[in-house]
């Protein structure tokens, strides 16, 4: 019972790890919380639904296909999105970006229909760890998002285009002043967050269905993994996506059921009351 | 607050004798759905103007407005089914209810700086939707609660579309003439000062955790009064209706209608009202055009449409005085 | 300019304030006086933690040792907007008005506050004319947003509103950065108008020639170090100035 909360927890923790590694990207890059994120999730899974069952792919070239899909649509939401507010106040792009969200979902339901629809996994069955079995899925969601989080890390820091999307997030400004391409890098930075938490969505499908609406709630406890993580911290966000995975699982299964999104936020209210910048934030300095 | 009565405008006091006299026919000429669906968006009008208080006078933002809504409509339906008060009592025990709630939480929250008040407004209301549907004593669960009598005042019951009307309209008045007396007294200034400069308002003695917290409180009482009309209205609640959704429309209705002035709520509040309403013989479509609408509205308004038409008339203003002034010449 | 001679007792007293920044002493042992009606110059190069002691005064920082005492109370310990009452009004290096609001709603915030600690509803109209004309923005429409007044004036009218709150301790960083010789002369009238009204005033400045007229003391700071406090003549022949200035390879401004 209790290590196969223990793998449904971390592996569900590790998926809004991903969305919120991808809000925490946009964010570092253009100051803004990207409220369709959560979307990118649901798009990301039906795109691997459309390769997989529609065009009868293996799972393994729809998901990447699909993360390829997903960079397209990241690029087409800066272009619409944030890019001709990039000068106006932050709440006119969360609002902007509420109404593609409702868009977006939408768009889904007219185009997949709103029943819930399945897809293969990547490794069929279970597996017997002690007493308990393990769907062979849950590891595989765990195994490919470590790796996509060490590509990440290494494209980030170890590579030339990485060094440019970091030093558009520092300054855009000094930036486009030492030659880079502002919009490409931006553009890069939301396709590069749009795949990774495409991918999540193609790895959680075989799980719980597709719908068009998972994407809000899925998106509602990254939001909650980043605040508790740390506001702006790659891996203050994996973290806090764990915690938030965990407690929805043991917290569901020992607490209430019906009480797991509250206790999520309830966690997230003490964790600010207590630590007001998150695990891993900076502290709040006001600058005079 | 003396000098808030004072300085309000003759002209405010013209065009709001204007607009009641002019309302006041609206329910003889209108369908019977149609009034039903201006009473709704009376009903949010009143919420975007708690919008407008914490986010456009005081510069915080809380997606926790429709929980605060919920609380001051299940509030009026304990007081009036459960404990059989009168409505009027019920009623300003909502109000009164909802801004002590806020308050208290207000204090609790605004030590949290920058946008992390904005976070734990989330949590707040996914807590408060959480408690809405699974706290059956008090919320009646996932069923709500049902049979809640319609306002009575004296003899006189306001059970027709017509009769609710009138109520809810002479809150919405009394809740402009309010904002408008906040809006020139020193507490207002202090909403203000704090929105344009935190550091600068509080080297001019303002204690901003407390005025925050006074002005989430004042955004609570208008949502507390707006859910006890809901609850008169509907006379019935359920869980779905105080969502994190219904908090974003909010936001959304007043950021298209501007947020430099109430009037910005008014225009926000009927635009997305109506928009609903046009959308709506296209069915299937109707939600994608909305989001899409809502983000063409955002692209090409970005200060809202009151801010962009402020904009618009400035610029004309200018050009006539560069006209006048080649003629003179 | 010291309008009152009879000796009395100081308005701000800063007694031995320390503060570090992980390592970095921004202001170490600062011992300074303010007595109504004076005015105290505060100079020293880029970077010799002028703002910095402004901001421990205001308690924006509070300081990690020392205390600052305000009419013979002790406020070492008080939030920002608690000095703000006790009599403490400030304008920054770069003006901090509100910036959605017209002119009116700014300069109400000053005697907002001076009504609520004097608890009367004093007439602001007549004074606040009385410094518009004399601060030479006579002419500017009190409904006007903020941005249609340029930097100078927009220097000039936070000072105004620093003096609509009747403070008994004015701090103005840099009034005259940035501003042309008239709009100079306005600030220097507008020091004036406190120094009438016994107002004690500390002043940051990089311009020497302004600072040095104006001046009854001037204290001379440098990396956070306290070289020394006395009269535009003496400071002026202080070995150890001329060295901070000169020797430290920085330009002494203006």
């Amino acid at each position: 019972m209790n290590s196969q909360l223990l793998f449904s927890g971390i592996s569900m923790g590790i998926i809004y790890g991903l969305i919120a590694m991808g809000m925490v990207l946009i964010f570092r890059s253009v100051g803004i919380m990207n409220f369709a994120q959560g979307e990118f999730l649901m798009l990301g899974g039906y795109f691997c639904y459309t390769f997989n069952q529609l065009l009868n792919l293996h799972i393994i070239p729809s998901l990447i296909l699909a993360s390829l899909a997903m960079g397209f649509v990241g690029v087409l939401f800066m272009r619409t999105s944030y890019w001709p507010l990039r000068n106006a106040q932050a709440k006119a792009i969360i609002v902007s970006a509420m109404g593609a969200s409702i868009a977006f979902k939408e768009g889904a339901r007219l185009i997949w229909g709103s029943i819930p629809v399945n897809m293969d996994r990547v490794i069929e069955g279970t597996v017997k760890i002690g007493a308990a079995s393990i769907q062979w899925q849950y590891i595989a969601i765990i195994l490919a998002s470590l790796v996509i989080m060490v590509l990440v890390y290494v494209l980030l820091e170890k590579t030339f285009i990485g060094n440019i999307m970091q030093a558009t997030a520092q300054d855009q400004y000094m930036a486009s002043l030492t030659g880079i391409p502002v919009v490409f890098s931006i553009g890069l930075t939301f396709a590069l967050s749009a795949m990774i938490t495409g991918i999540g969505g193609g790895l959680l499908a075989p799980i719980f269905f597709l719908n068009n609406v998972m994407g809000a709630t899925a998106g509602s406890k990254a939001f909650a993994a980043i605040v508790i993580g740390g506001f702006g911290s790659v891996p203050g966000a994996i973290i806090g996506g764990l915690i938030v995975g965990l407690v929805e699982s043991f917290g569901g299964a020992y607490i209430s059921s019906t009480y797991q999104l509250v206790l999520i936020y309830v966690v997230l209210i003490a964790i600010l009351m207590l630590r007001p910048q998150g695990i891993f934030g900076d502290k709040i300095q006001e600058k005079a | 607050m003396l000098e808030g009565i004072k300085s309000i405008k003759k002209s405010f006091l013209l065009v709001l004798l204007v607009i009641t006299i002019g309302c006041a026919f609206i329910p003889f000429t209108t369908t019977s759905y149609m009034l039903r669906v201006l009473n709704i968006a009376m009903i949010a009008y009143l919420c975007v103007l708690s919008v407008y208080i914490l986010l456009g006078m005081c510069g915080q933002n809380s997606f926790a407005q429709a929980g605060l809504w919920g609380v001051g409509a299940y509030f009026t339906a304990n007081f009036t089914l459960k404990l059989g008060f009168g409505s009027v009592t019920a009623m300003l025990v909502a109000i009164v209810g909802t801004a002590l709630f806020a308050f208290v939480l207000g204090f609790a929250f605004f030590r949290l700086k920058q946008y992390y008040f904005t976070f734990a407004s989330i949590g707040l209301m996914t807590i408060l939707n959480g408690l809405f549907m699974n706290w059956v004593p008090v919320t009646g669960g996932a069923l709500g609660i049902s049979g809640i009598p319609p306002f009575q005042i004296g003899g006189l019951v306001l059970d027709s579309e017509t009769g609710k009307f009138f109520l809810i309209f002479v809150v919405c008045i009394l809740a402009n003439i309010l904002i408008q007396i906040l809006f020139h007294s020193p507490m207002g200034r202090s909403f203000m000062a704090i929105r344009d400069n935190e550091l600068a308002a509080s080297c001019l003695g303002i204690n901003s955790l407390l005025t925050k917290s006074i002005a989430f409180a004042l955004s609570g009482a208008l949502c507390g009064a707006a859910g006890a009309l809901y609850a008169f209205l509907s006379g019935y609640l359920s869980y779905q209706t105080f969502t994190y959704q219904q908090s974003t429309m909010y936001l959304i209705m007043i950021m298209l209608g501007g947020t430099i002035s109430p009037v910005g709520a008014i225009i926000g509040t009927l635009v997305i009202s109506l928009l609903q309403e046009w959308v709506r013989p296209l069915q299937n479509y109707m939600q994608l055009i909305y989001g899409v609408g809502i983000m063409i509205l955002m692209i090409v308004q970005p200060e809202g449409i009151l801010g962009g038409g402020k904009a618009f008339y400035e610029k004309y203003i200018r050009s006539r005085k560069r006209d006048t002034e080649v003629n003179r010449r | 300019m010291k309008s009152t001679s009879a000796p009395e007792n100081a308005t701000l007293k800063l007694i031995g304030v320390n503060k570090n920044f992980g390592g970095v002493t921004a202001a170490d042992n600062i011992c300074l006086e303010l007595f109504p009606g004076e005015v105290v110059g505060l100079i020293g190069p880029n970077g010799a933690g002028k703002t910095t002691l402004l901001n421990l005064i205001t308690g924006i920082y509070m300081p990690d040792k020392g205390t600052v005492i305000l009419n013979d109370k002790n406020i070492s310990r008080y939030p920002t907007y608690k000095r703000a009452r006790a009599g403490i009004a400030r304008t920054f290096q770069h003006p901090r008005l509100l910036d959605r609001c017209d002119v009116r709603t700014n300069v109400y915030m000053g005697s907002d506050l001076a009504n609520k600690c004097k608890k009367t509803t004093g007439n602001v109209g007549e004074q606040l004319d009385y410094l518009m004309e004399l601060a030479g923005l006579g002419q500017t429409r009190l409904d006007d947003t903020i941005d249609k007044l340029s930097y100078g004036q927009q220097k000039i009218l936070e000072i105004i509103r620093a003096i609509l709150c009747e403070p008994c301790v004015l701090l103005l960083d840099e009034p005259a950065a940035g501003l042309n010789n008239k709009e100079i002369g306005y600030v220097g009238a507008l020091i004036q108008y406190a120094v009438e009204k016994n107002i004690g005033v500390l002043l940051i400045e990089h311009a020497m020639d302004f600072v040095m007229s104006i001046c009854d003391r001037i204290t001379v700071l440098n990396f956070g170090h306290q070289i020394t406090t006395g009269t535009p003549k003496e400071v002026q022949e202080n070995d150890e100035v001329i060295k901070a200035y000169l020797g430290g390879g920085k330009h002494a401004g203006r």
